[in-house]
């Protein structure tokens, strides 16, 4: 227990990966506008394991899609709120990407603005699958059909990896005796076995030669002369030299940088454009218009070959993306991952096709990973199989997780914290081991007493205690505390006022007048 | 299994059906009143003996006196050795064979045109459609499609005859050709004259390969208008489904994976989308080939074309109901339209990991 208090205060102290504030998201249908999110705060750390929890329809499914600007639109969109990844806001240019007005509840005129739209776009393309991935909760229907599986993880590497892929390629071609001298004079300098091994882990992965690490291993177990593995090492390097044109690695090492420069350019734009600062503004806007013109000019040769012929140009880059394919496939457990990576998803089963899932979100270590009620469609056995990955990437790589589900067991073995939603409001959150053992909101009590429990199994005590009452309709919510028709505390200005999440005790937050009498101003 | 064997399969299973289909036509001989047939064998000068003996000796060569299997080993023997029997019309005097030998590539090079070009136009202008649905330019593509959809084809035909032929149209005497006239006839084509080679028998293709610009020109704007009338035809229908395939697609639980991915809106569409959004679209390509071989015989009338779809009109439309005219017609009409889906089997199994049972 100790431990985990100490690891909620380490969090703490840190700055929040994920800072969802005050989140809004509608869906206009025909049947009226969908209040599918109302007001939604939270903050994610890095490392952490964050549940959401609640029914189906609650919300949570909504949020972990709207953090990724994934809402499909229409019908759906954000109406309001801040969500900053690694502390950018992704919503900062919500305002100018449409004009909404809300005549009555089912007549709703939305006018995007194409310009703006694009430039969105262009900006999360950046963000998604770089600094922040998902995973589903089918991986059969997540998977594209015709697409290997290798290629749909090489694409996630090759997306966001291009510049150091490129600087992997251009380093391993210029290896020279330099580097082998100093290579080897580590080597002899240490006689541990192990640390050889690591020094030598070390050069291949220093000089992107990964797939000679066995061959140099046993080529240095069995040799004494220094001048001979050298040639040999030089050899190897060659013979991975022939038929790359260095000349079109670094043009499209330097295309690519010119690209990140123009993504830099963007976001200083739309920050400019937030606080005001109309010069900083256009000034940065013709900035990226000259920058684009002059990458449209001087690559506009590179960019055709690319479009034509993209597997061709691209295949040092392919071939390095395709050995990191298999290495993720690896790492998530996948026996035989030179074979799956060839694979079609319908050759895989629903496990495998989630650890390909898995991988493919890795492609580019992201601090971050959405997972979607990523074991809701796996049978039990894989699923306790995919959590434990979840977990073991947790605490290997550091990767905070985003864990939604309605599974409460699955709660109490991952999360460090959880959140839990009622109707697009988040009503709890604390810590898991609170939520657990001291539930404060009538509606996670209701939901806690609801799953049997196996110590309360002893005492033959099986209550399924179902709270009364359906899910609201959340085309006309309930006013007020949305849960007030149900719960059974209810009192007059629960159906008035809406109660405010508050902090009731120290990383205990509830949202309900029984504890706190702040509501929300609106 | 392997896309190898796939194929091998599929070829396998053309001889069962091509056996069914000869089958069928025997079928359809034997369904129609052999009155006629045999009436065509009886000299109209004869005596009433003469005549018994002539209708005798007709139902013997016709071996219409065999049982029925013995029938159709007969009819299948026929057949292995391409002989389809002889027809008399105004169109055409001659073994049906020969009949189908010289105007089968006209309709060949008229289909396998219509069918290109359609494709060619079609996805692009699907994909860019379905990209956009409720868009201005989809409900241009609706109407367009809706349009073209509800008009029967001869009256698209007499239309772009109307507006583009030549002499009656907008054009004057620039304007297309509108009949056969003028169409280079076979006295003319130096190497059917002379009888070289003629690699595929399609004109235009044959002036091509032979380099003679003239006649290649005067086969080619012969082709535009009915080419023209039979792709818009086609194109209607293939626009929506290419449309409803990438709106459908597009809503897919793997565009939000590429979406996830952080892979540009672009490259969605042209990497996740199109793809899987064609699927769908090749078979019914498939299908619309059967509504093309139907297009051409209507627009073989209208433009006087010398072609398949007119052989097959003068088989029934004479005098005599031409039997060996109908069945061998239909024997090839029932040929072309399996091995257009065995290539649409064959191309769908190549885009679609899926398929390969
Ligand atoms: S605010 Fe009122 S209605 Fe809502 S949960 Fe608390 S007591 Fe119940």
């Amino acid at each position: 227990m100790i431990t985990q208090e100490e690891n909620v205060k380490e969090i703490s102290a840190s700055k929040p990966y994920i800072v969802v504030k005050d989140l809004v998201t509608q869906f206009f249908t025909s049947k009226g506008i969908v209040k599918a999110l109302d007001k939604v705060s939270f903050e994610i750390y890095p490392g952490e394991i964050y549940g959401l929890v609640g029914e189906s329809g609650c919300g949570k499914s909504v949020t972990s899609t709207s953090i990724m600007d994934l809402i499909p639109d229409p019908p759906g969109r954000i109406m309001g709120g801040e969500i900053y990844i690694d502390s950018f806001n992704i919503l900062s240019d919500l305002r100018s990407l449409a004009k909404i007005r809300i005549k009555s509840e089912t007549e709703v005129k939305i006018k995007r603005s194409k310009r703006a739209n694009k430039r969105h776009n262009e900006i999360l393309s950046q963000i998604r699958g770089n600094k922040i991935s998902m995973i589903f909760q089918e991986p059969f229907l997540a998977l594209n059909p015709t697409m290997r599986i290798g290629d749909q993880i090489m694409e996630s590497i090759l997306l966001h990896n291009i510049l150091s892929i490129s600087d992997g390629i251009i380093k391993r071609h210029n290896l020279n005796s330099n580097d082998l001298d100093k290579f080897m004079k580590n080597l002899n300098g240490e006689n541990d076995h192990l640390k050889r091994k690591k020094i030598i882990n070390n050069f291949v992965s220093e000089f992107g030669i990964q797939e000679f690490e066995e061959s140099l291993n046993s080529l240095i177990e069995n040799s004494t002369d220094d001048s001979y593995v050298k040639t040999e090492i030089i050899n190897m390097v060659q013979e991975n030299k022939k038929n790359i044109d260095m000349k079109l690695i670094s043009e499209i090492r330097e295309y690519y940088y010119y690209k990140n420069q123009l993504f830099q350019l963007t976001l200083e734009e739309i920050q400019a454009e937030r606080t005001g600062e109309t010069a900083i503004r256009n000034q940065k806007h013709e900035q990226i218009k000259a920058l684009r013109r002059y990458i449209n000019n001087k690559y506009f040769v590179l960019r055709m070959k690319l479009r034509l012929a993209e597997k061709h140009y691209m295949a040092p880059f392919r071939k390095e993306a395709r050995r990191r394919a298999i290495e993720l496939l690896s790492l998530v457990n996948i026996a035989g991952p030179e074979i799956v990576v060839d694979s079609y998803p319908h050759e895989l089963s629903g496990g495998m096709q989630q650890r390909a899932m898995i991988a493919m979100a890795l492609a580019s270590n992201p601090k971050m990973l959405i997972a979607d009620e990523p074991t809701t469609a796996l049978d039990v056995t894989t699923q306790a199989q995919i959590l434990e990955i979840i977990k073991d990437l947790n605490e290997l790589i550091g990767m905070g997780v985003l864990f939604i589900t309605h599974d409460l067991a699955v709660i109490a073995e991952m999360c460090d914290r959880v959140g839990v939603m009622y109707a697009g409001n988040l009503v709890e959150e604390t810590s898991t081991t609170e939520i657990f053992n001291d539930p404060k909101h009538p509606y996670t009590v209701g939901l806690m007493n609801s799953v049997p429990r196996a110590d309360r199994k002893r005492e033959k005590e099986i209550r399924l205690d179902t709270i009364p009452g359906t899910v609201p309709n959340l085309i006309t919510p309930p006013s007020g505390c949305r849960f007030h028709p149900r719960c059974k505390f209810a009192m007059d200005i629960c159906s008035l006022k809406k109660p405010k999440l508050v902090e009731i005790s120290p990383q205990h937050k509830v949202a309900c007048f029984l504890y706190s009498d702040e509501s929300e101003v609106d | 299994m392997e896309l190898r064997y796939y194929i091998i399969r599929r070829f396998l299973i053309l001889i069962p059906t091509l056996f069914g289909l000869v089958l069928l036509t025997f079928i359809l001989l034997r369904a129609i009143p052999t009155s006629d047939l045999i009436a065509s064998f009886i000299s109209q000068k004869a005596t009433a003996q003469e005549r018994v003996i002539e209708k005798q000796q007709a139902i013997a060569y016709l071996g219409l006196n065999q049982p029925l299997p013995v029938q159709f080993l007969y009819y299948l023997n026929d057949i292995i050795h391409g002989n389809l029997g002889v027809m008399y019309t105004s169109f055409y005097t001659g073994p049906v064979m020969g009949g189908i030998e010289r105007f089968l590539p006209y309709t060949l090079e008229l289909s396998i045109a219509t069918v290109i070009l359609s494709i060619l136009i079609a996805i692009p202008l699907g994909t860019y459609i379905g990209a956009r649905p409720n868009s201005p330019s989809d409900a241009i593509g609706r109407i367009f499609s809706l349009g073209v959809y509800a008009m029967p084809i001869f009256w698209l035909a007499l239309l772009a005859q109307i507006i583009f032929g030549k002499n009656i149209g907008i054009f004057g005497s620039y304007g297309l050709p509108i009949s056969g006239e003028g169409y280079p006839t076979t006295t003319k084509v130096p190497w059917i004259v002379n009888n070289v080679s003629e690699p595929t028998h399609m004109l235009f293709v044959d002036a091509l390969l032979h380099g003679n610009l003239t006649i290649a020109y005067s086969a080619f704007i012969h082709l535009i208008l009915p080419v023209g009338v039979l792709t818009l035809s086609i194109l209607a229908g293939l626009l929506r489904f290419i449309r409803a395939g990438m709106v459908d697609t597009a809503n897919q639980e793997f565009v939000k994976t590429a979406r996830a991915k952080g892979v540009p809106e672009k490259l969605v569409l042209r990497r996740h989308v199109r793809k899987n959004a064609l699927l769908p679209s090749v078979t019914v390509i498939g299908l619309l080939m059967a509504g093309l071989l139907g297009g051409v015989v209507v627009i073989e009338y209208v433009f006087q074309l010398r072609g398949m779809g007119r052989l097959t009109l003068a088989t029934i439309t004479g005098l005599n109901i031409q039997f060996y005219g109908v069945a061998g017609t239909v024997l090839f009409f029932g040929i072309i339209l399996m091995i257009t889906n065995l290539i649409v089997d064959v191309v769908y199994a190549f885009l679609d990991p899926r398929i390969r049972y």
